[in-house]
């Protein structure tokens, strides 16, 4: 967006009601004439503002468009969100943050896209990402951690976007082993990290997020391997992405630096408190073989899936789980 | 020397009267003897810097048997690996029904793509830090892996 443009949608977020034309033109020192492209690209961008001849222009709606301009405004972290690469269509945001790690960007820096062609998901599934309804973003961090310790950041996505559900919409999400958010039992967002290390450091890692705001009922594939649900059909009203963007970035945020000072131990109790499964029968599958069945008993200091089967103590590293 | 030629010299030696075998070159020795004292020793030629694992050759050594009496074990000196950065699942594959990222004798560049292996749906691609060929694949598809277990033998190119 160009800085002129984005002051004058700041002078609208500032200010109630009309601003006259002679006022904008005037603060921005620019004439009337740019004043009215300016306000025609924002309008092109989804905004509706009110023009009255006596009385100048009026925003009345905000586009839910994940631009950085609106998720900045909402934004309260330290470091998560620092740089926002907000894209209409990709193919994968997670492909795109790797890119960019690879190439220098700073930690923090997140790239949303409205839209996927090839979301990501393990052992080459796909993320279905129709545009305009859901959130899909990646976000980059550069922690000084040893590679072994990195699956450990797998927990922090899960619990930040527990909160911004929690946090934006009255719904109380569960999560699945290791970091599936349901919803009634069914997924609402899936998460998929990826890291680049070398034996004795980790270069960077991508905490890929896909979360089901606003998908209608009939926009989920009908040859899906678990029941899936978005905020929308949970709720019965649209969730704004804006805001839930926002949200989520500032509760990662938060989680981040926790790690950073205390380490694992406190996602890790907060990810079994929402857990909710202790005790319960599970199976864990890789591909359609089934690895173990039996109680789920938490997660130890690695991550790991610990279950109680018939040949003991169990500690699973990879699988699908599947609560029974 | 690869699993398929040292099972072939495994063979053809057993297959004679030959009690003590003996290779060395720039990049390996290896050491077969039959008999009553069957033991097998493999020594690098060269400083080893790299971890060893072992390898048994057992399926021969059985078929084998029953001509000579004696079962030759052998291991190998398998050079220098490319060893896993975390505990994991190897998978040799980015889908289960994709065709898998390298097969043994082939030639990889630097920062091609060899395995992932995953811990906590955290993804890592292990890519080769130099161009080298792959001469043998130490772990199975889906098989669990420890901290600095190695996943490939390599030779550098």
């Amino acid at each position: 967006m160009h800085p002129k443009t984005h002051a004058i949608l700041n002078l609208f977020h500032q200010r109630e009601g009309f601003v006259s034309g002679e006022a904008l033109s005037r603060e921005l020192a620019v004439s009337r004439t740019a004043i009215w492209k300016h306000i025609k690209t924002l309008r092109e961008a989804g905004y509706v503002i009110e023009a009255i001849p006596s009385r100048g222009y009026q925003l009345t709606a905000t586009p839910d468009n994940l631009s950085a301009e609106e998720i900045e405004r909402h934004l309260s972290s330290a470091i998560i969100g620092r740089r926002l690469i907000c894209l209409a269509e990709t193919t994968s945001t997670n492909s795109d943050a790797f890119r960019l790690a690879e190439q220098g960007a700073p930690e923090g820096a997140v790239v949303f896209a409205d839209t996927q062609s090839g979301g990501k998901g393990r052992m080459g599934r796909r993320w279905v990402s129709p545009p305009g309804v859901n959130l899909y973003c990646s976000v980059i961090l550069r922690p000084e951690i040893m590679p072994y310790e990195a699956p450990q950041l797998t927990f922090l996505s899960a619990v930040a976007v527990a909160r911004a559900i929690e946090l934006t919409t009255p719904i109380i999400p569960e999560i699945k082993w290791p970091n599936d958010v349901l919803v009634r039992g069914r997924k609402i967002a899936g998460l998929l990290n990826e890291m680049s290390a070398e034996t004795d450091g980790t270069n960077f890692v991508i905490l890929g997020m896909g979360i089901n705001l606003n998908m209608a009922a009939n926009q989920f594939p009908s040859d899906m391997r678990y029941p899936a649900t978005s905020l929308c059909l949970e709720l019965g009203r649209a969730v704004e992405r804006v805001p839930f963007a926002a949200t989520l970035l500032n509760e990662l945020d938060r989680l981040y630096n926790e790690f950073q000072v205390y380490g694992f131990r406190p996602v890790r109790e907060e990810w079994q408190q929402r857990c909710n499964a202790y005790g319960r029968e599970l199976t864990v599958s890789d591909g359609d073989c089934e690895i173990t069945r039996g109680a789920f008993e938490g997660i130890d200091d690695d991550g790991a899936l610990l279950v109680r089967s018939r040949k003991g103590l169990e500690r699973i590293l990879s699988g699908d789980v599947r609560i029974l | 020397m690869d699993v398929k030629d040292l099972k072939v010299l495994i063979k053809m030696i057993t297959e004679t009267d030959i009690t003590e075998f003996e290779m060395d070159n720039s990049d390996e020795k290896i050491v077969i003897r039959r008999g009553s004292k069957t033991e097998y020793v493999a020594m690098p030629s060269a400083p080893a810097t790299f971890a060893m694992p072992q390898m048994t050759a057992a399926p021969v050594a059985a078929a084998s048997s029953s001509q000579a009496g004696a079962v030759p074990q052998v291991s190998v000196e398998l050079g220098e690996t490319i060893n896993s950065p975390i505990v994991g699942t190897f998978y040799r594959s980015p889908a289960p029904d994709a065709a898998p990222y390298v097969e043994v004798g082939q030639v990889v560049e630097k920062g091609q793509v060899l395995c992932i292996v995953e811990a906590m749906k955290l993804m890592n691609e292990i890519e080769a830090e130099f161009r080298c060929k792959i001469i043998k694949i130490c772990k199975d598809n889906a098989q669990a892996v420890e901290y600095g277990d190695p996943l490939f033998a390599i030779e550098k190119l």
